[in-house]
């Protein structure tokens, strides 16, 4: 009870990205957990895979998200981050959240129709929601740096989160 | 003289305690609830993994089913059956300025409803071998190059051995010595922490 409170809490600090020490001090891999799940299973039954059940596309998209994820982490600390292993992974993890709500949005609006209207609509909400992970997980994650790296750190988180928006905006049912 | 004649007579009261420590005392399972649930979301975990077809035919219904047993596992593991089962906790803090640390205590005195050697028997055994068959399925996985699977046999290998290491780590720091003060350092609000001491 009290770990879903704190997940909960983690969750609405995303939404709201101020510098908050809750979401770095108390770390927790709930929440990346919950949302690289449902991420991965709102990607399934995309035209990609056309034979098989999907199988190889979530996972795919499970590793993409934990090792991306990792990667990021090693590459800050290697820069000289004062930030520990999980807390990164922690806040790289939850600020997957507004790119989860692009997904749902977009499934939401492909079950309309995939004409160029929808095209567009899913474009800006993905851009939109691209740019508040980025900057929320920035916000979290720059401080840790010292001033001249903080561009080298941005960098990667920006691609990680690039590559997840590609995902779900060329995701195009069957 | 009288006085030890009262003395014989006199009922002498026992203390053995009440009937419920007895029996307490005497059981083979002081906590059966978590010993079942400590071995439940493992074994269960690898049974699914192994018959998966049987159960179903969907790779992403049986990968999210493990998925969150091995959770549960690592949840119910870490925070439940370690502190009841063999009296030990190992958990992340991180300080003001941002360094983090890993902490590892043993309780320091059993109590009463502290548990049995069966309990932690089972505990260790269940504790160690099923990250064993863990790396079996690794290397299974590999070989027959079923490699959608492998994302989850390595999920569930680092969350198995995460928690055999931090026992491991509680349980070696423990026996080195004997009588350590409790750590003022590590003390948080809600453990009182004269029952624990740490590693």
């Amino acid at each position: 009870m009290r770990d879903l409170k704190a997940v909960g809490k983690k969750f609405v600090h995303v939404m709201y990205p101020r510098k908050s020490s809750a979401l770095l001090r108390d770390w927790d891999l709930w929440g990346p957990l919950v949302l690289c799940v449902s991420l991965a299973l709102m990607l399934q039954g995309g035209s990609a895979d056309s034979k098989d059940d999907g199988g190889p596309q979530f996972a795919e998209v499970f590793v993409i998200i934990w090792f991306g994820a990792v990667v990021i982490t090693l590459n800050s600390k290697l820069l000289g981050g004062t930030i520990s292993f999980f807390q990164s992974l922690c806040v790289l993890g939850y600020c997957v959240l507004p790119l989860t709500v692009a997904m749902l949005v977009c499934r939401l609006v492909l079950l309309a129709g995939a004409g160029t209207i929808s095209f567009i609509i899913r474009l800006i909400v993905v851009v939109a929601m691209f740019g508040w992970s980025t900057l929320a997980s920035t916000a979290f994650l720059a401080d840790s740096q010292p001033p001249n790296r903080k561009a080298l750190v941005v960098y990667p988180i920006f691609l990680f989160y690039f590559v997840i928006s590609w995902m779900i905006l060329t995701f195009t049912p069957q | 003289p009288r006085q030890a004649l009262v003395d014989d007579t006199e009922d002498v009261s026992l203390d053995f305690g009440s009937e419920e420590e007895l029996a307490l005392r005497k059981a083979r399972f002081r906590h059966p609830l978590a010993t079942f649930f400590h071995l439940f979301f493992r074994v269960s975990a690898i049974v699914t993994y192994l018959f998966c077809d049987w159960f179903s035919n969907s790779f992403v219904a049986c990968f999210v089913t493990i998925l969150l047993l091995l959770s549960f596992d690592f949840w119910s593991v870490k925070n439940v059956t370690g502190r009841l089962l063999v009296g030990l906790r190992w958990w992340n803090q991180i300080d003001e300025d941002g360094k983090s640390h890993w902490v590892f205590e043993a309780k320091r005195v059993p109590t009463i409803a502290a548990s049995t050697e069966a309990e932690a028997r089972i505990f260790w055994l269940g504790l160690i071998i099923c990250p064993v068959i863990w790396t079996l399925f690794f290397f299974s996985t590999l070989f027959s190059l079923k490699l959608k699977w492998l994302a989850l046999v390595i999920a569930g290998i680092s969350l198995q051995t995460a928690n055999l290491y931090g026992y491991i780590h509680c349980k070696l720091g423990g026996q080195k010595t004997l009588s350590r003060a409790a750590s003022r350092l590590f003390a948080t609000a809600d453990v009182p922490k004269s029952k624990y001491r740490a590693v």
